[in-house]
């Protein structure tokens, strides 16, 4: 039962995601799933839902394949540092964490630009990030709130 | 001695990531999957939130939004008389068109046909990079690679990406963009190039002796076979001559208001080739169109 509601919950965010980055341009919501993934430890979800988030991202992207590869493993690698020095399930290590990935999200886009030959605005990619930066513990709450009532009500949620 | 391990494995990953990267450069093989499984599910989620909407929409619009529909109903009828008589006075001199077009041997152009898109989604993701929008149609429904995007406006752009049933089109504003475009009075060849979302257009390699005035429509040239030719792409709203180059420098805004699609027209080439060979017979002597229907005996 818990495998079933784990699955559909997932479900549910791979599309809310996707209908939430019409919203605004460049916009990642699917790094909030990184996040709830990487504070479960849920490395075996994480196995595949990694490969589709990517894949996802990818597809409805226009630059070549790599960019989010990077950009993942930038969040990965952030959040593990974080991890040393703070306590993951709240939402200021989510603030300080999207606030510092401004930094890996300008470089990115920067790195893919130059490789790419495409024309790279350097006030439009900050703009980009740090929307990005802002929306990220808000969409963290909301989600992991869902994630919390889905899990738990049943009186099996996952510990 | 831990350290020197990340150390390893950082090399080792990169040196991978970058194997991957030139790989799929080549070979276009990672593309082609992440276009296939990403760009057809996300067509599928964003073409069911468009459903739910219409369908919520439609349901509001249908019983609750009523208030001054009698009044709209009426205005509307009156504008459907209206409409009706402008339809004839036009239908009457579309076929005036296509007899004058026969008189002096212009075959019509039936190297291109539409079909209509939805515009699902602008540009989506951290790996959006153009100034793109997704559409609901892919390569398996009409949406090619390269496939013109129009609206009755003018030019959008190209389908850019393309999964079985959704696609990626690049906008004609997007800094890669590059369109040859004539002005529709003076017949000035130029280079239409994008300068990103919001901003305006830019026509390079005009000759400097060419009478190009503010206000001035641009269309595709064709000369590229990509686009067909006479389609309005922009509109002059800045002509400065250039002091350093032997060209004019123009700016145009689009014709098409990029930020609010929502249907746009694709175009396929037929394989029907429009004709540009001199005819084989003499034209045939001009006599006039021939009598309207109604006044032959």
């Amino acid at each position: 039962m818990n495998f079933v509601r784990n699955l559909v919950w997932w479900l549910f965010f791979i599309a809310t995601a996707v209908c939430m980055q019409t919203l605004a341009p460049s916009l990642d919501v699917f790094v909030v799933g990184i996040f709830i993934l990487l504070q479960e430890r849920d490395y075996k979800n994480m196995f595949w839902l990694l490969p589709l988030f990517v894949l996802l991202q990818e597809g409805m992207g226009t630059r070549l394949f790599g960019g989010v590869i990077v950009w993942y493993a930038a969040v990965i690698i952030f959040f593990k540092i974080g991890q040393w020095l703070f306590e993951v399930k709240n939402f200021l290590f989510v603030f300080l964490l999207s606030s510092c990935l401004i930094a890996p999200y300008y470089a990115i886009n920067w790195l893919m630009a130059l490789l790419q030959n495409l024309a790279f605005s350097p006030r439009d990619t900050l703009d980009r990030a740090l929307i990005q930066a802002l929306f990220l513990p808000f969409a963290w709450i909301s989600f992991a709130l869902t994630r919390h009532l889905t899990m738990q009500a049943d009186g099996s949620g996952q510990q | 001695m831990i350290s020197r391990r990340i150390l390893i494995i950082a090399g080792i990953v990169l040196i991978l990531f970058l194997g991957m990267y030139t790989w799929n450069q080549r070979t276009r093989a990672l593309d082609t999957l992440a276009s296939t499984v990403g760009l057809e599910v996300t067509g599928a989620v964003l073409a069911s939130m468009r459903a739910v909407q219409d369908g919520v929409t439609a349901f509001w619009n249908r019983y609750f939004d009523l208030v001054n529909v009698r009044e709209e109903n009426e205005h509307l009828k009156a504008r459907l008389k209206e409409m009706d008589a402008k339809i004839l006075a036009v239908r009457e001199a579309q076929e005036e068109l296509k007899r004058l077009r026969a008189l002096v041997q212009l075959p019509l152009d039936e190297s291109w046909r539409s079909f209509a898109a939805r515009v699902l989604s602008g540009r989506m993701g951290p790996n959006a990079a153009l100034d793109s929008v997704t559409i609901n149609r892919g390569y398996a429904t009409g949406a090619r690679p390269g496939t013109p995007l129009v609206t009755q406006q003018g030019l959008v752009g190209r389908v850019f990406r393309a999964s079985p049933h959704t696609a990626t089109a690049l906008l004609v504003t997007d800094p890669a963009s590059r369109i040859a475009v004539f002005t529709q009075q003076g017949r000035a060849l130029g280079i239409l190039f994008g300068q990103g979302a919001g901003k305006t257009l830019e026509v390079n390699f005009v000759r400097r002796d060419a009478k190009i005035t503010r206000g001035e429509i641009l269309i595709t040239a064709g000369l590229d076979g990509k686009f067909p030719k006479g389609i309005p792409v922009g509109l002059v709203v800045n002509v400065s001559p250039s002091d350093y180059t032997q060209f004019i420098s123009i700016e145009a805004k689009p014709i098409v208001d990029l930020q609010n699609l929502e249907e746009v027209l694709l175009l396929e080439a037929t394989g029907l080739a429009h004709s540009v060979t001199e005819p084989d017979d003499p034209p045939p002597i001009f006599v006039g169109p021939p009598a309207p229907h109604a006044a032959a005996p």
